[in-house]
């Protein structure tokens, strides 16, 4: 038990707990938030989303759509590589240190 | 429709079955230990991971219906490809690295780490088998009916095909033989599904607005099914099935099993993203075809009635536009693919509900892990023919299954038994066993009452004048309640138990952040 405390404290297990948070919590609020506005604006501003974008036949519904699927890959890429290049290495340092 | 045999499909299918089960007797030679059983050694790497995962969530009714969604209400189908999506993203944030660090086989071995080991196996493996029973009777209902149309099978022969292969492809081949199941199916299914798009994009010359103008002018809604509404009117569905997606998915025993079949933390995440990349190219195109099929199934008598609606269900567009497109010989590729879909995914659901019943009730709670490797083994084999047997059985004897509601049903308890079990186990200090059990118990009884409350029970099956709760899928109340009642009891709770429970969570932390104990 006292390792943990001591774990707990190390400033750079702090810092991998912050990382991972922000990363987590940040990514995920994102993505949630994208997706309930778009269903909720297809409810109240369907008439918006229906206009044709820049007089081709996709609308902004097909458009914005779209571009939240792309978005949700584009977020799972970055937080894979994030994570492989800042939080690994600290974890892999912690546990060598504490293991 | 009546096609006669379609010898391409029985082909393909044959060779489908034939390869299966040369890799069921490969994986076979392979299992012997229960780590072996249940997550193949974990020795899967994370790009077929990523494809049998993304294989255990494409199953037939995503595929089939989905098209038919964008088919029937234009581009409201996208709020499914978006929330399978999201859903997934969602997934690989909060959940990949801290479950592969805490579980060894099943997700109960991660909400058992600090809080009381055998209540907590007890509540998920309730969690899991009142998800995977059903599921499995729904998909093996929908499979006995889709070979009913496709290839004018009897439905109690075709339940029987899956309902067999299934047993012996997990009784004998364990995770080994059905991960590779899910990864032949999944390739066949993405090939199958990316060359439909093509073939049908064909006519268009590959011009998207092309296609979106003519679909509009030819659809019933008009330009209405390029904006938004052709599906959903109100706020609270739109919601549920937002919630649906994201904590349905992620309380699905059969996929958080998955996460432990490969070697580290590393791996399960990167097998995740692998899988967010491949539903979010299968789904959004599966839009597409759907919307391609308004035009070109347009007029075409053998598929479609005058009103505009498919033959034998709007689940029918994908193989019908695949046979207008690509002929008898494309026609019969894709119904295989689709067989091949469900065989897939049955065998995923069956080894979560085998390895539920076999480690998480005999193994840990009845004989308390005093049992040896090859025990396990034994049990987990003959829990799986049992299950199976049953399951055959069941889908049989209920045919006229509303699969709708029992898949809603099933997400439903996924969403509000397992997800707020397993989140807060690992993010809330302050959770305890009673506060886990008296939420997942409410969750499971709200989703219940609330579902045969509803107009699909209440008014459609009772024959009601009015259902007493009038939406359609419960998610969004049970799962809030399922979360307050878990929160409060727990902030409550002062038993000796819950102070355990919270001071185990630091230890807990540390595994599931570092990878290992200290």
């Amino acid at each position: 038990m006292v390792h943990h405390s001591e774990l707990l404290n190390d400033p750079d297990f702090r810092r991998l707990l912050r990382r991972r948070s922000r990363l987590r919590w940040g990514l995920s609020g994102l993505l949630v938030t994208a997706y309930l506005s778009y269903g909720l604006a297809g409810l109240y501003l369907a008439e918006v989303l229906g206009r044709r974008f820049l007089g081709s036949a996709i609308t902004w519904s097909l458009l914005l759509g779209y571009g939240i699927i792309l978005l949700g890959i584009a977020c799972s890429i970055y937080y894979v590589w994030q994570v492989n290049r800042i939080i690994a290495p600290l974890q892999k340092r912690l546990a060598r240190e504490y293991g | 429709m009546n096609t006669g045999v379609n010898v391409i499909a029985v082909w393909v299918f044959a060779a489908f079955v034939f390869v299966s089960l040369l890799v069921t007797y490969w994986a076979a030679r392979r299992t012997r230990t229960a780590g072996d059983f249940y997550t193949a050694g974990s020795k899967i790497t994370d790009l077929q991971n990523g494809l049998a995962l993304a294989g255990d969530f494409m199953s037939a009714a995503t595929f089939l219906g989905l098209t038919g969604l964008a088919f029937i209400g234009g581009v409201d189908a996208l709020l499914f490809a978006i929330g399978g999506t999201v859903g997934w993203a969602v997934i690989l944030f909060i959940f990949a690295d801290r479950l592969r660090n805490l579980g060894r086989y099943t997700f109960a071995d991660v909400v058992a780490f600090r809080l009381h080991p055998e209540k907590l196996r007890v509540l998920a493996a309730v969690g899991t088998l009142t998800v995977a029973i059903p599921y499995l009777i729904a998909q093996m209902v929908g499979a006995g009916g889709l070979f009913q149309a496709l290839f004018d099978m009897s439905y109690a022969l075709a339940v029987c095909i899956v309902g067999t292969l299934m047993t012996v492809y997990v009784a004998l081949g364990g995770m080994l033989a059905t991960t590779w199941v899910q990864v032949i199916k999944a390739v066949l299914l993405l090939i199958g599904g990316s060359a439909l798009a093509v073939l049908a994009l064909i006519p268009f010359g590959f011009d998207l607005g092309d296609m979106f103008s003519r679909a509009a002018g030819i659809h019933p809604f008009g330009e209405g099914i390029l904006a938004p509404g052709g599906l959903y009117s109100d706020p609270i569905s739109v919601v549920s099935l937002a919630l649906a997606f994201i904590g349905g998915t992620a309380g699905l025993p059969h996929i958080l099993m998955r996460f432990f079949t490969v070697p580290d933390a590393r791996q399960a995440r990167k097998s995740i993203g692998y899988a967010v990349v491949f539903i979010g190219y299968f789904m959004g195109l599966t839009v597409i075809i759907g919307f391609a099929a308004i035009v070109l199934l347009a007029g075409e008598t053998q598929y479609v009635d005058e009103s505009g609606r498919i033959a034998g269900g709007a689940n029918m567009t994908a193989v019908y536009l695949a046979r207008q497109v690509g002929g008898e010989a494309f026609f019969g590729f894709i119904a295989a693919v689709a067989f091949a879909t469900i065989l897939a995914v049955v065998s995923g659901i069956l080894i979560s509900a085998s390895a539920s019943v076999a480690h998480d009730l005999y193994t840990r709670v009845i004989r308390r892990g005093q049992i040896s490797d090859r025990h396990e083994v034994r049990i987990s084999r003959i829990a799986t023919v049992v299950i199976g047997a049953t399951a055959i059985g069941l889908s049989i004897m209920f045919r006229n299954l509303n699969i709708g509601v029992i898949s809603a049903l099933v997400l439903a308890i996924a969403a509000s038994v397992n997800f707020p079990m397993l989140i807060l186990a690992l993010f809330w200090r302050n959770l305890t066993t009673r506060g886990a059990i008296a939420g997942g118990t409410t969750g499971l009884v709200v989703v219940v009452v609330l579902t045969i409350l509803s107009p699909t029970i209440w008014v459609d099956v009772l024959g009601h004048q009015h259902a007493i709760y009038p939406y359609a899928y419960p998610t969004l109340f049970s799962m809030s309640i399922a979360f307050a009642v878990t929160i409060g009891v727990s902030i409550a709770d002062r038993s000796r138990r819950a102070g355990l429970d919270r001071n185990a969570y630091p230890a807990q932390l540390v595994r599931s952040e570092i990878g290992q104990s200290i």
